[in-house]
């Protein structure tokens, strides 16, 4: 059927040309296509080449298909359109695509020396390893420089980065940090009329709209293609339309039409949303040929008749009328002009399936979690420049802390975010709450009034947005450190880390990054609110998003260490980072009684000793002479453990704890030694039991690496977290663990 | 008939074996002739049939362009009239040959232009180029060279700069003073039985800001020159395209005359682009001279067409196709001829 319908629209438009006739008089190159059109013959004819190597670039794709040697169909036949918006914006303008850019893409490349989009695109539909853009990952749109950060698309989850990086454009210039774009710059998102319909995709437009709102620049274009069916689902006539051209504080354009007119248009939404800073909606009439991807067949539901009146509506086939019509060109030329274009590729494909493709696990993953662990030391022990720390500080330096010298871990969180804003410039802080109130806990109190509010901010309340705005801000040169406000929200939003943000560096072939360290303060116990929402302490989710680094520290003096420690891997190799901070230890104070103070720190002095900054691998040892048993654990659970352990010690078993400090990657290097060297281990796991903490792959992880001593591990109840004493129903105690330990002993 | 790519050689591509070359009954060799009379300057003939290579004479950019223009599209129509060219570029005066083999130019304004150039630079141009090589004699990049290169640039007080982008060779360009710095500064590299850094006979600092007295009277000279839409498209010393359907006569124009002359020129990317782009079975080299088989070979190891990653892949390949009488990926005319 597809097979079949494609060579019908190829025949549409092969009879076309065979029987058209131009007028007798041809228009020169400079001529507009029609009288006041700021689109010439000329440059009408470009993109036409440009439309027609897409065209058949996605015929080829699925004979490569049925060859086995290319992997990829999803065309973007109908949308070829897009051409104009390729040609029309600059390569300074980042671009965030749509799956069906391959005309925008051939055009946006006409503009750079040296490209080569014909042979590109044949490399990522054959998932070849030279694929410039992904390495031969993933079929994506992407080009370092055309600044076409890659991504897949599908269901628009790109538009709340696009976002971030409008919004970031102007906070870097107002930083006075370079982006490497010009003053002028804007960020496209383009996306299909189905997609727009996710929250995600609404999210990110809301949060445009809202911000310039609060009279941020935002200049965002978002281009909604509009083929008015989301694979079998028809999309209600004027739904766009309907729904983005009544929203206030969104510039509302409609590309329909001959090209001429299409250019015309895209040329003054584009005009629009440069000048005016203003978030702006295109939408482009698209029409969608052969299916939403080859494997999909149109017939199950849609009638011929539906069919053929979309073929009927070939943008090729209607452009290739426009220009012999108004004699931008002869009939022959075109025919020339798509013969050449189906020998070129077809003569490129041969040569494109031979190239090489990944065989190894190793250089798939290569550009996921990029370890530089001397660089990474190197950059968390610098020392911060000591007049710079009293410039902020004043008399207050933290190590100086009086009454008492030592502080809880909230307070040292805080210091440390002093002391990075300090060392780097870039660093900006945000989220909800973070700003004027300083934070739920207070964790950011002061920033905002040390560093400014371009630098520490509140945003709307919507994680999906902060995490875009992290990601626009990461790609632009800024270092963010995103506040999720509790664990349990970051799950509406969980797929702008693990779809988006930890997914660039794979896709662009380690090429484009986006680095950030997202502060989220989670996990059970604290006594304040109560209930799932404020202590899920489930991070499943988080542990298996590939490439993602999670620290979790359980005391002050550990938590600047590793806030170090994170920004460095984040800085410098790009990583994306998750700060999981323990709401219950923020202000804890006391380890085995009232009073005792014994969870106050003192402060790791940022002055270029060794010892200031951690990095994955590197665990907390106590009582590290005990050799009975050894309690694996982190956070809530690692202190209750240290409490567990003086009660197994008045029985006689010594205990060594061990606070892993990392739950990803996790310190298997270390737990293996020590479980060793003690022969029986107790894993202690505050996270609910079936899978959503760490235990299982410790346990795994040890099996599988040779330890043959005894192992059990104590986890909290499978459930949600009631409210009220109920959750000390549910949570791991300090009870559990001295009853875990001994039938490890038994 | 095999689709083919025809890549136009430089000013070095004339040499001692490249004496008669020309055939005096070639419409083409009668045509410029008449052409060259206009300049006033000796017959080309005379110089091709001349007993002895005399380098002061045959190498003088007045004489030793036109020669090169003829000979190189004396055998690019003989390729276009058997094969189909699906793409033309060329290397730095190259590119003026290539506008004629492409239909920009006619074989008389490409004439023209090529012998005024040739003109324009003796009287305009100080200074000069050098070859030196970034691979080793395997054709393995070599990073202490590039790292010399870059060196030496930095060090030379803005008197050198880069100007052609040549496969495993870089062409660097320079004043009297920048020349002498280039010369004297980078290691001297042995690759068969040449020494590098060469200095390259009567070549002027081509494609560099040193060359901008030439852009300014070019555009002045050739206010009047009939550039038109070419019937096959053209890759530029960028790597852009100009086809027949679209191609901006103004920036084709500007390009040729401007652009190009001040600018470094990177063959490299042309030959990329136009193997990656158009995939031709064929790389044809016109002749005098093979100057750039072994140049286009390292751009294609590099590129690892075919499934070539080394020189020695590359020239069993060509020897492979030699020996089983099917047309070489590189062709080159001249090595066909002998």
């Amino acid at each position: 059927m597809s097979t079949n319908r494609v060579a019908v629209v190829e025949g549409n438009l092969d009879a076309y040309l065979d029987g058209a006739v131009g007028p007798d008089r041809l228009l020169s190159p400079d001529d507009p296509l029609r009288p006041g059109s700021a689109l010439t013959a000329r440059k009408a004819v470009e993109l036409f080449e440009d439309q027609v190597l897409s065209r058949v670039l996605d015929v080829v794709a699925r004979e490569l298909k049925r060859e086995g040697e290319g992997f990829y169909t999803i065309s973007s036949a109908g949308h070829e359109q897009n051409a104009v918006l390729g040609a029309q914006l600059r390569t300074t303008d980042p671009c965030f695509l749509h799956y069906r850019s391959g005309a925008f893409m051939a055009s946006r490349l006409r503009q750079l020396d040296g490209s080569t989009p014909l042979f590109d695109t044949l490399l990522s539909f054959c998932a070849s390893t030279d694929d410039p853009v992904s390495g031969g990952r993933h079929k994506v749109w992407g080009s370092k420089e055309a600044w076409v950060p890659p991504q897949t698309s599908t269901i628009a989850s790109h538009v709340p980065k696009a976002v971030g990086t409008a919004f970031s454009l102007s906070r870097a210039r107002k930083l006075g940090l370079d982006t490497g774009l010009p003053e002028d710059a804007i960020s496209v998102a383009t996306f299909g009329d189905a997609s727009v319909n996710h929250a995600t995709a609404l999210a990110g437009i809301n949060s445009a709209r809202y911000a310039w709102r609060r009279m941020n620049p935002t200049p965002v274009l978002f281009v909604c293609e509009d083929n008015q069916r989301g694979i079998s689902v028809e999309t209600p006539r004027r739904w766009i339309r309907d729904f983005f051209s009544r929203l206030e504080h969104l510039r509302y354009f409609e590309a329909t039409g001959d090209v001429d007119s299409i250019w015309d248009t895209v040329s003054l939404a584009i005009q629009t949303c440069r000048t005016t800073q203003q978030p702006t909606f295109l939408r482009l009439r698209c029409h969608r040929l052969w299916g939403h991807a080859g494997s999909d067949v149109e017939s199950a539901y849609m009638s011929q008749a539906e069919i053929e009146l979309a073929e009927s509506k070939d943008p090729v086939l209607a452009n290739a009328r426009r220009l012999i019509e108004t004699g931008a060109a002869t009939p022959a030329a075109l025919r020339s002009m798509l013969k050449s274009a189906r020998e070129r590729v077809r003569a490129a494909a041969k040569e494109a399936k031979s190239r090489p493709k990944h065989v190894s696990v190793r250089a798939i993953i290569e550009p996921l979690a990029p370890e530089d662990p001397e660089r990474w030391r190197e950059a968390a022990t610098a020392a911060i420049d000591p007049e710079k720390r009293r410039q902020v500080f004043g008399e207050r330096l933290p190590e100086n802390a009086k009454a008492p010298t030592r502080r809880t871990m909230g307070a040292r969180i805080n210091d440390a975010l002093h002391d990075e804003m300090i060392r780097r410039p870039n660093v900006i802080t945000f989220g909800e709450d973070v700003g004027r109130k300083g934070g739920v806990y207070g964790v950011t109190q002061n920033l905002q009034q040390h560093f400014g509010r371009s630098r520490c901010f509140d945003t709307l309340l919507d994680e999906t947005t902060i995490l875009g705005v992290a990601q626009g801000a990461g790609l632009v040169g800024l270092l963010p450190i995103p506040e999720v406000p509790y664990l349990a929200y970051l799950h509406n939003a969980i797929d702008q880390l693990r779809g988006e943000a930890c997914s660039l560096q794979f896709f662009s072939n380690g090429q484009y990054q986006n680095p950030m360290v997202i502060r989220i303060a989670g996990l059970g116990y604290q006594k304040g609110f109560g209930g799932h929402f404020h202590n899920d302490n489930s991070i499943g989710a988080l542990r298996e998003i590939p490439g993602l680094a999670i620290a979790c520290p359980s005391n002050g003096y550990d938590a600047v260490r590793m806030m170090r420690g994170a920004l460095a891997m984040a800085a410098t190799s790009g990583r994306v980072v998750t700060f999981l901070e323990p709401i219950a230890l923020y202000h804890e104070r006391d380890l085995y009684e009232a009073g005792d103070g014994l969870w106050l720190t003192d402060y790791p002095v940022p002055d270029g000793s060794a010892d200031i900054a951690l990095l994955p691998g590197e665990v907390g040892i106590t009582h590290a002479e005990h050799k009975d048993l050894l309690i694996v654990s982190y956070a809530n659970g690692y202190r209750l453990s240290l409490r567990a352990a003086r009660q197994l010690e008045a029985d006689g078993i010594k205990a060594r704890v061990l606070d892993m400090r990392w739950l990803n990657p996790l310190p298997m290097d270390a737990i293996l030694e020590h479980a060793e060297q003690c022969g029986n281990v107790l894993v202690v796991d505050e996270c609910r039991a079936t899978a959503a903490g760490a235990a299982d792959s410790i346990i795994a992880s040890l099996v599988e690496g040779g330890y043959r001593g005894v192992i059990r591990s104590v986890r909290s109840a499978d459930s949600y977290i009631p409210l009220g004493a109920a959750a000390e129903v549910v949570l791991l105690s300090e009870e559990d663990i001295v009853k875990g330990a001994k039938e490890v002993l038994r | 008939m095999s689709r083919v790519v025809i890549m136009c050689p430089g000013r070095g591509s004339y040499t001692e074996a490249s004496l008669g070359s020309l055939d005096p009954d070639h419409e083409l060799v009668r045509t410029a002739e008449r052409r060259r009379s206009d300049f006033g300057l000796e017959p080309l003939l005379a110089l091709d049939q001349a007993q002895r290579f005399e380098p002061a004479r045959h190498l003088r950019p007045a004489h030793v362009s036109p020669l090169i223009y003829v000979k190189a599209m004396i055998d690019a129509t003989a390729v276009a009239s058997e094969h189909e060219v699906v793409a033309v570029g060329g290397n730095s005066m190259g590119w003026y040959i290539g506008l004629a083999v492409a239909g920009a130019l006619s074989f008389e304004d490409g004439f023209r232009l090529v012998q005024k150039m040739a003109l324009l630079q003796e009287e305009l141009a100080g200074g000069g180029q050098i070859l030196y090589p970034l691979v080793a004699d395997d054709w393995t990049p070599s990073p202490e060279a590039q790292t010399a290169v870059d060196d030496t640039l930095a060090s030379s007080g803005g008197e050198a700069m880069h100007s052609i982008t040549l496969g495993g060779y870089t062409v660097l360009a320079g004043s009297a003073k920048g020349l002498s710095h280039l010369l004297k500064t980078l290691p001297q590299v042995r690759i068969g039985s040449v020494t590098y850094p060469i200095r390259l006979a009567q070549h002027g600092p081509y494609h560099t800001r040193l060359a901008e007295p030439v852009a300014v009277a070019a555009a002045r000279e050739f206010s009047d020159l009939k550039l038109q839409a070419p019937h096959t498209t053209l890759v530029d010393g960028r790597g852009r395209l100009f086809s027949p359907w679209s191609t901006d006569l103004n920036e084709l124009r500007r390009y040729t005359l401007g652009t190009q002359v001040t600018t470094p020129y990177d063959f490299t990317a042309s030959v990329r682009v136009a193997m990656r782009e158009f995939a031709p079975d064929q790389l044809v080299l016109p002749g005098p001279g093979n100057t750039l088989g072994g140049i286009v070979g390292q751009i294609l190891v590099a590129e690892g067409w075919r499934g070539l990653r080394s020189k020695a892949d590359f020239i069993a390949d060509q020897k492979s196709a030699a020996a089983s009488g099917s047309p070489p990926l590189v062709n080159s005319m001249t090595l066909q001829a002998t």
